[in-house]
């Protein structure tokens, strides 16, 4: 996958700056002084702000602005328009569709994919990861081994397999992409709460005889769930590279959906004649990813979580 | 330095704390105890992804005869391909079936041309596996000094230039990254072919040129990762860790200290990345096959797809699989090899 | 076996009298993310070839930072004023080349946990081979025939044996036996130990520090023993410099030091040592409070607002370090009188 999980091992600035810098000689942190807390704060704001703008765009403009071209229903009288002609703000594709309407509903399908997705890894897969650690035993281990076997997979073979048996859906494509999220977020959930599981608030709750679905839901849950959505940013970007690459081999949403992945493939055919073609739904694409990306990371830096 | 990586085994030094003694091959060396059990537990996870995969190809939803023929196909034609595909058996008998011919070799013939499937991967497996190793051999060639000139001075040009290209090569999907490369490279300057395939008998000259665009499609996100991964370990251990600073009293010059000390030890986490990936990475071969052309596991397991070829797609899905499995495999007993402190045990202090 | 570690670090300096180490006046500050925090406030040191200073603190007293600031250890967050001169060179504001030539070769350093300051993928032999080719222009065999020495030296039983071992085979005191070697692999004329012996036994403790000492009477060594521990410095010391929030607070020779501490934190630190003497199940006393936030002190006496003597002066005016009786100085106000000490002799 060319979006990787993202890496686990970024420097982290100290979680108490004040704490006695000199115990022990001089522990210096990653970045120092005013320019790090600078840095942290433009990496939440800048993409912040786009991945704002871009989810504006795609869900809000084409309520606001009726008069929007279909994405699909174009003219073949219309093809091929040069960016900016008159009604067509990026021209039109070979068939004459208009390129911004289908950016924009591309740009849905990706982030619809992206986070639904996204949230059924979340909430079954982080319930999942957290009761088989909480509960341990062989419960724990059948089901980390189950998981294990599913990453096993090479993430795009197994969306691809599943994908191709059921019909061609956005709502099959998310099933197939969840195939990988839900292991990836009982992974994280799993290692979280084994680390809760021995903390003193949790071992006396368990002393004063607190039912174990209680201490899972007041105790492990919140504290497990704030690392798990910053990981979700990060997740959603992958999620989007997959759902694009699976659009790009077509495999993914019916042809009757325009998508970025298919926006590109379809535009591969003319890239030596119209390049544009390909660059703009590329650098959509690349754009949405790099700014989950950053946030991911910057929301990580500053909570501190793994 | 030479020596101290490629030691060979019974030498006199010993384990400080010897293991307690007890009879049979697990009280070799700690080295060989580590292998035994990654092999061991490796066999299982194998097993299982068969399984699944043999799940996820017979129990989904439909007749599989029905998705391979259309719907418009007769009753007779769906129960004579259902014969032949024994659809008619138990899932479960149809499944031990598979792997007895497996574990004999035999994954069946494709129902397109009735090839036996492991001829078929017998040709694709080389292609993908020369494609992934040149990927891998690049990323690493250019990750490495990247990492450690950026580490030099964290917060630095340099540092800030390579995180800000690491940051954007983990962001372009490995096709849109293809895609430009094709546009600049074949498109453009037209110095490389954009698609096509030269086996490596027609001299190694034409095949390099055939796969050089594929293999730096790949290679980008990879170095990427590498460059990230690395650097934070190597900027950590300089911070944090005191035998860096024992070197530097010692006098010892900056950069040594980088390649000598700090590199050194980042190694050992740079390659479980590469073990986990490698396996990963066969999967993502897939998409740059077909856009390149090439003749590979990942053309192959799309055409599988597309032609409803069950046996084909499966044989695929398993040797990926395995791939995975195997790769974490020898990851986790190249560091078994390597790292001293398992090769000889820790000591019980 | 000939012998390449010859005793000769007297012969090298011209003047045996000349203080080997000068720092006057050090200040460090470190720059954080809020405040910059004054580590090191004004301290002046010297040692004598042949002697063994003490520098004894809590944590945070800015002990290590002066030693890492001789070494040129700190990192770039540090800025250093003052003077250390090393022999007759000045350390401070050193370019990295002139810096490098000096470490290893005019001063050595050894550091708390021998587990951590050892390279655990490095064989201890190219760990000290490494220390002896830096400086020494010695072929491959060569160094390793003078690193086996110097692991013989320290006392290190087998040493051709642990010359091919990895530092997770040996045990703690072993493994800091081969950082003293380490240390000493091209015989500087000062060794600073920081913290050296903490991370050890008991036993080991003292096995290592009788090694010290042995290495610096054979080698006419300086001697810098960072601690906490009073009872360390009471025994192997000869000078000790008591230290607190980044300042001397008190210093003198050994033995007048413990006969007649003056300065109350000394007083503190002292009772707060465990020894034999005391009844079995007494209370140990400790020093009550936290040291103090360096990044925003009072203008008076760091130490006023946990010290049992404090006056209304003390919170108002910082009081200086002067020499009140011949060799003992303190920066106190109200020092101690003699008759408040309880154990006289320490030896």
């Amino acid at each position: 996958m060319a979006v990787q999980p993202p890496d686990l091992a970024t420097v982290r600035p100290g979680a108490d700056p004040a704490a006695d810098p000199l115990d022990a000689g001089p522990r210096p942190r990653g970045r120092t002084g005013r320019r790090a807390r600078r840095r942290t704060g433009k990496g939440l704001w800048i993409p912040g702000t786009i991945l704002g703008l871009i989810v504006l765009a795609c869900f809000v403009w084409p309520l606001v602005y009726r008069d929007l071209p279909s994405p699909t229903a174009g003219s073949l009288l219309q093809a091929n328009l040069p960016p900016f002609s008159p009604g067509h703000l990026l021209g039109t594709d070979p068939l004459g569709n208009d390129i911004v309407s289908r950016l924009l509903h591309g740009g849905r399908v990706s982030l619809e994919v992206g986070l639904t997705s996204n949230a059924i890894g979340l909430l079954l897969g982080g319930s999942l990861g957290m009761f088989a650690a909480f509960r341990g035993g062989w419960l724990e281990t059948v089901t980390m081994r189950l998981l294990d076997m599913l990453i096993a997979f090479p993430s795009l073979v197994l969306v691809l397999v599943v994908s191709t048996y059921l019909t061609p859906s956005k709502l099959n494509v998310i099933w197939a992409i969840s195939f990988f999220s839900i292991p990836t977020f009982a992974r994280l959930a799993r290692a979280a709460t084994l680390r809760l599981r021995e903390q003193v608030y949790v071992v006396a709750a368990r002393l004063a005889g607190a039912r174990d679905s209680a201490i899972l839901l007041r105790h492990i849950a919140p504290n497990v769930l704030p690392q798990l959505l910053t990981y979700s940013l990060l997740w959603v970007a992958a999620a989007i590279a997959i759902e694009a690459s699976l659009s790009f081999l077509g495999f993914g949403v019916p042809a009757s959906e325009p998508s970025w992945g298919m926006m590109i493939s379809r535009g591969q055919a003319y890239i030596s004649s119209n390049p544009e073609l390909v660059l703009i739904p590329s650098a959509c694409l690349f754009l949405t990813i790099v700014c989950l990306n950053t946030l991911g990371d910057a929301l990580r830096a500053r909570t501190g979580a793994p | 330095m030479s020596d101290t990586l490629t030691r060979s085994p019974g030498r006199s030094d010993r384990p400080a704390v010897r293991p307690p003694r007890a009879a049979g091959l697990l009280n070799r060396s700690p080295a060989v105890r580590v292998a035994i059990k990654r092999v061991l537990q490796a066999v299982p996870v194998v097993w299982g992804a068969t399984f699944i995969t043999f799940c996820l190809m017979n129990l989904l939803p439909g007749n599989a005869a029905v998705a391979l023929l259309g719907d418009d196909a007769t009753p007779e034609q769906v129960a004579a391909l259902s014969a032949r595909l024994n659809l008619d058996e138990p899932f479960l008998v149809r499944y031990l079936q598979w792997l007895g011919n497996a574990l004999t070799g035999d994954l069946g013939n494709s129902l397109q041309n009735n090839e036996p499937v492991t001829a078929i991967l017998g040709r694709a497996l080389p292609v993908s596996l020369e494609l992934v190793v040149l990927a891998f051999a690049l990323a690493l060639l250019v990750a490495v000094p990247t990492a450690v000139v950026a580490a030099k001075r964290p917060g630095g040009f340099a540092d800030r230039i390579g995180m800000q290209i690491s940051m954007f090569g983990l962001s372009v999907p490995n096709f849109v990254f293809a895609l430009v490369l094709v546009l600049v490279f074949a498109v453009g300057l037209r110095v490389l072919p954009a698609v096509g395939y030269v086996p490596i008998g027609q001299g190694l000259g034409p095949n390099l040129r055939a796969m050089i665009l594929p293999a730096t499609a790949i290679a980008f996100a990879l170095f990427c990762e590498y460059t990230r991964v690395l650097r934070a370990d190597i900027v950590d251990q300089m911070l944090r860790e005191d035998y860096i600073t024992t070197a530097r009293a010692k006098g010892v010059g900056s950069w040594q200290v980088l390649v000598r000390h700090a590199l050194r030890n980042s190694v050992f986490s740079l390659l479980t990345i590469v073990g986990l990936q490698f396996g990963a990475l066969i999967g993502s071969t897939v998409i740059i096959e077909q856009m390149f052309g090439l003749p590979g596991m990942g053309q192959g397991l799309l055409q599988g797809i597309n032609n409803r070829d069950i046996p084909v797609v499966q044989a695929y899905v398993v040797v990926m699989a395995c791939f995975v499995v195997g790769a974490n495999l020898v990851t986790d007993l190249l560091y078994a090899v390597l790292d001293p402190r398992i090769r000889h045990g820790r000591p019980a202090a | 076996m000939t012998t390449q570690i010859q005793p000769d670090a007297a012969a090298r300096t011209g003047d045996p009298d000349a203080p080997l180490l000068t720092i006057e006046n050090l200040e460090v500050t470190f720059r954080t993310r809020d405040a910059p925090v004054h580590a090191v406030r004004g301290v002046d040191l010297t040692v004598y070839a042949g002697q063994t200073l003490a520098v004894i603190g809590e944590s945070g007293s800015g002990k290590t930072v002066t030693s890492r600031a001789v070494m040129g250890l700190l990192p770039r967050t540090a800025s250093v004023r003052g003077s250390i001169r090393l022999g007759d060179r000045q350390m401070v504001g050193l370019g990295e080349k002139e810096l490098r030539k000096c470490l290893g070769r005019e001063v050595g350093m050894i550091f708390q946990d021998p587990a951590r300051s050892l390279n655990p993928t490095m064989r201890i032999g190219s760990q000290l081979t490494e220390a002896i080719r830096v400086h020494l222009p010695l072929d491959r065999r060569q160094a390793r025939e003078r690193a086996v020495e110097l692991l013989a030296m320290v006392r290190l039983p087998a040493p051709a044996r642990r010359f091919h071992e990895y530092p997770h085979q040996l045990s703690g005191g072993m493994r800091q036996r081969v950082m003293i070697a380490i240390a000493l692999a091209c015989q500087p004329r000062l060794l600073i130990a920081d913290e050296a012996t903490t991370a050890l036994d008991v036993t080991t403790q003292a096995q290592i520090m009788d090694l010290l000492l042995d290495l610096q009477q054979r080698f006419a060594m300086g001697l810098v023993l960072i601690s906490h521990d009073m009872g360390l410095a009471a025994s192997y010391a000869d000078q000790v410099a008591v230290m607190y929030a980044g300042r001397v607070v008190e210093r003198a020779p050994t033995r007048e030091m413990i006969a007649h501490v003056r300065m109350p934190y000394t007083r503190a630190l002292l009772d707060a040592t465990p020894r034999l003497e005391r009844p079995p199940h007494a209370p140990l006393p400790v020093i009550s409070g936290r040291p103090p936030d360096l990044r925003a002190l009072d203008p008076g006496c760091a130490f006023a607002p946990r010290c049992s003597r404090v006056r209304e002066r003390c919170r108002q005016e910082r009081p200086e370090l002067a020499e009140h009786q011949p060799r003992h100085e303190w920066a106190c106000f109200f020092p101690c009188a003699d008759d408040t000490i309880p154990g006289e002799d320490e030896r």
